[in-house]
């Protein structure tokens, strides 16, 4: 619990004493139709740590782009130590004092780790680049982030996790009085987030305040020193930190109670049925060694890791995505080609849930019955001709198993909640049924509410005799959902944990993993679990 | 996309409904507003003469906006239709005499669908940008055209050549007829079977459609085909009109079909649009046309308008996006 942060103005407008770092009064959003924010007002303390909270579409991150000066509000002032914001001019907000760290990275792939960072701030000297200058300055931020990303290096040889910690030094390195976080640590590995959150605390004794938006409630609770929860576009609730348990904000975010997590379903298929996929030897230069992997009819495969140790990697070499991988495949005891292409992995019954729901999943533009009825639209249509009538009562079918509003099949992607894209997602593949489903990040940026649906539903569909392999950065999701995990590190397999002997544990997955990491220098040394 | 009735949760306001219907059909609403105005100052513009005229002599490109449509609906670019539709011309022109109308047809539609299978493979195998690629290859199939034609015009002597552009059924040009079953079919097509649904979804993402299992490479190139065949089609029916193939008839078709389809409101970007949109784009600007050409507007400042509203049609697509999202 942090000491000494006074900040219990949050969410009281008006207070005694020097401006206010943040003092939103009845800001007002609209896209379209729809009410982002209705009436919201927000203030923060200089040199504290705020943090927003909410399910989906509850506003927060609406709320945090009109502050970076990205989102024009349609009604409502803001004033940012003391004078008026300007809005939709990100240029000007910079000037201000305002840094902004966003959820999607705006990494420029071609330019150097360096130029990243100083992306629109060069230093420079009598108008020449100083690149010394820049380069001191990122080994400086580096050794604070402990990090150790070679300057020089361009920006698309980084992982993931890498380009989030150059997102951060960005945001950091202005020495902004007023630093915004949309979700930072979605993409980092522990150790990552807490050397994050000591920079944090360490900007924070400077007098930098800072706003966090984060659906990680634990997280929320260490590092904050007041927490504003949002619900459907309002604030259900401010406080200091000191006022909140992890109970009250899940209470606030939903308007009522969560049902405890169901204990974890037991394996629904035969225990000795013989394996519905079963892959050898899976190798992908650079990424995936070797590994071997096996899913049973009604079994849930979880696959444990850090970022970076391959987990997506061997999905999408599985589902045809890395036309350079490497291996052997049998489906149901017969020997199919390697996929190349993700049609021969589906035509073989392997289907792929993707990371990214938005770039890589769904049609935005198109409405969720054709979504679902992507994979086979010749099954509602006859001579080549489409039936709107058989479309929809097939997506009726499917919500009705997922717990989507039947009535809104119609609805255009676009304008559905992350956890209902997720459903459609999900449901394309309970319309056009694979023997094996892969599901990467199931829930990505989905709101406590839906977590739950969605990981019912994953269960649900592997009770139709489907074999599912599950990757998610929520260990706790995995330790759930997995009938079996397998642990990854750096493209190997390092342990192979199996519920039917031994209850699996978020530790023991961590463990597995790490020691690998510890002993980075002497591969040769390892043997596969 | 086509109007899919959207089931929101929260009742909207007259106000909204009224905006929202504006961005729809804003073109409609221009459409309307044009023949209004138009009717004014160019008071024989409904008369049944005018419209037959103007719609006869928009036939050829409407038949090439028609092809347009499918490829920049699947998130494409074909720059290469002019020369294709010249090509048509005067191949068709060329074997008229020897091989006769029917024959010389087919081989017009063989040669325009090869040019078609070019781009495709070009744009999806080799992964070359569609505004490039089909810059390249209009400038290969427009030489083909003068090569293949020694730069000279080609008369054919057999006078039913000429039935294709200037005969008449039920009252109506066969090329008008020809251009509204292309209209049909093709709004058929894409708005309702599994192809153009498909078309739609790799246009509005590739990567979701690819992992759909949809042929991708497949569906985008086809697209590419289908245009070039409106193309050749096109093509026929001007050199019919006209009882001549000349290699640089088709100089203006690539920027009027893509006025044409833009103007409708069919999206740059892929994913969204109509065949029905297309009509109203070539509606608007055959009319605008037909009003100038009465006033003795000089082609030169026509030119000029047409570019004007091409790019003012673009920047309102993208402005209404940013409304919606």
């Amino acid at each position: 619990m942090p000491e000494g942060m006074a900040s219990q103005t949050m969410g009281r407008p008006a207070s005694p004493g020097g401006p206010l770092a943040i003092d939103a009064r009845s800001v007002e959003k609209r896209f379209g139709g729809t009410l982002a924010l209705t009436g919201v007002s927000v203030c923060a303390e200089v040199g504290s740590i705020n943090a927003l909270v909410g399910e989906n579409g509850a506003g927060k991150s609406t709320f945090l782009g009109v502050i970076a000066g990205r989102v024009v509000p349609t009604t409502g002032s803001v004033s940012i130590f003391g004078n008026p914001l300007a809005f939709g001019n990100p240029r000007l907000s910079r000037q201000q004092g305002i840094a902004a760290i966003y959820q999607e990275l705006t990494i420029v792939p071609a330019l150097s780790a360096v130029a990243n960072v100083f992306l629109g701030q060069t230093v420079s000297r009598a108008g020449l680049l100083s690149e010394r200058g820049m380069c001191d300055r990122f080994l400086e931020l580096s050794a604070q982030l402990k990090v150790s990303i070679p300057p020089g290096i361009e920006a698309r040889h980084l992982s993931v996790a890498d380009q989030q910690m150059l997102e951060i030094m960005r945001g950091i390195q202005s020495r902004a009085r007023l630093i915004l976080f949309d979700e930072p640590t979605t993409a980092l590995a522990p150790p990552e987030r807490e050397s994050l959150f000591a920079i944090m605390r360490e900007l924070r004794r400077g007098g930098t305040t800072m706003v966090i938006v984060s659906h990680n409630l634990d997280e929320v609770l260490d590092i904050a020193d007041s927490v504003t929860v949002f619900r459907d576009g309002e604030v259900a609730h401010a406080a200091p930190r000191s006022e909140w348990t992890k109970r009250d904000l899940v209470r606030a975010m939903i308007g009522h109670d969560l049902v405890e997590p169901s204990s974890r379903t037991p394996f629904a298929g035969k225990a000795g049925a013989a394996p519905l996929l079963s892959a050898t030897g899976v190798s992908l230069p650079g990424a995936l060694e070797g590994i071997d992997i096996e899913v049973r009819p009604g079994e849930i495969v979880g696959i444990g890791g850090l970022v970076g140790s391959g987990r997506s990697s061997l999905l999408r070499a599985l589902s045809g995505f890395e036309p350079k991988s490497t291996g052997t495949l049998a489906i149901d005891g017969e020997a199919v080609p390697w996929p190349k292409t993700p049609r021969m992995a589906i035509l073989a019954g392997i289907a792929l849930v993707p990371e990214d729901r938005k770039t890589q999943g769904l049609v935005l533009g198109m409405s969720a019955m054709a979504n679902i009825t992507m994979p086979n639209f010749g099954g509602v249509a006859s001579l080549g001709v489409i039936s709107d009538r058989r479309m929809a009562s097939s997506a009726r079918g499917v919500a009705r198993d997922f717990g989507f509003d039947e009535n809104r099949v119609g609805t255009t992607v676009r304008n559905l909640s992350g956890g209902n894209q997720q459903k459609v997602l999900l449901g394309r593949w309970r319309y056009s049924l694979p023997k094996v489903l892969l599901v990467d990040e199931p829930t990505r940026g989905i709101d406590v509410g839906a977590k739950e649906e969605i990981l019912v539903t994953l269960r649900r569909l592997a009770a139709q005799g489907l074999g599912i392999i599950v990757v998610s950065s929520e260990l706790e999701e995995v330790v759930q959902m997995g009938d079996r995990v397998l642990v990854l590190s750096e493209g190997r397999a390092v342990a192979r944990l199996d519920a039917a002997h031994a209850p699996i544990k978020v530790k023991d997955i961590l463990e597995a993993a790490f020691k690998v990491a510890k002993h980075d220098h002497d591969r040769d040394g390892l043997s596969r679990g | 996309m086509t109007t899919t009735a959207t089931a929101s949760p929260e009742a909207k306001t007259t106000g909204q409904k009224i905006g929202a219907l504006f961005l729809q059909y804003g073109m409609v609403w221009a459409l309307i507003l044009l023949v209004i105005v138009g009717s004014f100052v160019y008071p024989r513009l409904l008369t049944f003469i005018n419209i037959r005229n103007f719609l006869g002599q928009s036939a050829p490109v409407g038949i090439v906006a028609v092809g347009m449509t499918f490829v920049m609906i699947g998130g494409g670019f074909d720059l290469s239709v002019g020369a294709i539709f010249a090509l048509g011309a005067v191949v068709f022109a060329s074997l008229a005499d020897p091989l006769g109308l029917w024959v010389a047809g087919l081989v017009v539609f063989l040669a325009a669908a090869a040019c078609g299978v070019v781009n495709g493979f070009i744009v999806t195998k080799l992964k070359v940008n569609p505004f490039v690629a089909t810059l390249g290859t209009g400038s290969a199939f427009g030489g083909l055209a003068y090569i293949y034609s020694r730069s000279a015009p080609i008369t054919p002597s057999d006078y039913a050549f000429q039935d294709l552009g200037t005969e008449r059924w039920l009252g109506w040009p066969i090329s008008v007829w020809i251009m509204v079953v292309v209209f049909l079919v093709g709004g058929f097509v894409l708005a309702k079977s599994v192809y153009g649904r498909s078309i739609y979804a790799i246009g509005g993402n590739n990567e979701a459609a690819r992992l759909s299992g949809l042929r991708v490479d497949l569906l985008r190139g086809s697209t590419y085909v289908l245009s070039a065949m409106c193309s050749g089609l096109g093509g026929m029916i001007l050199a019919s009109r006209l009882a001549v193939g000349q290699a640089d008839m088709g100089s203006t078709i690539a920027l009027d079909a893509i006025a044409i389809v833009v103007i409708g409101g069919t999206s740059l970007l892929g994913g969204e649009g109509a065949i029905w949109r297309t009509a109203i784009g070539l509606l608007i600007i055959a009319i605008l046309t037909n009003i100038f050409d009465s006033l003795a507007v000089s082609t030169n400042y026509q030119l000029v308008v047409k570019g004007t509203i091409v790019v003012a049609a673009v920047a309102w697509d993208v402005y209404a996006r940013s409304l919606r999202t």
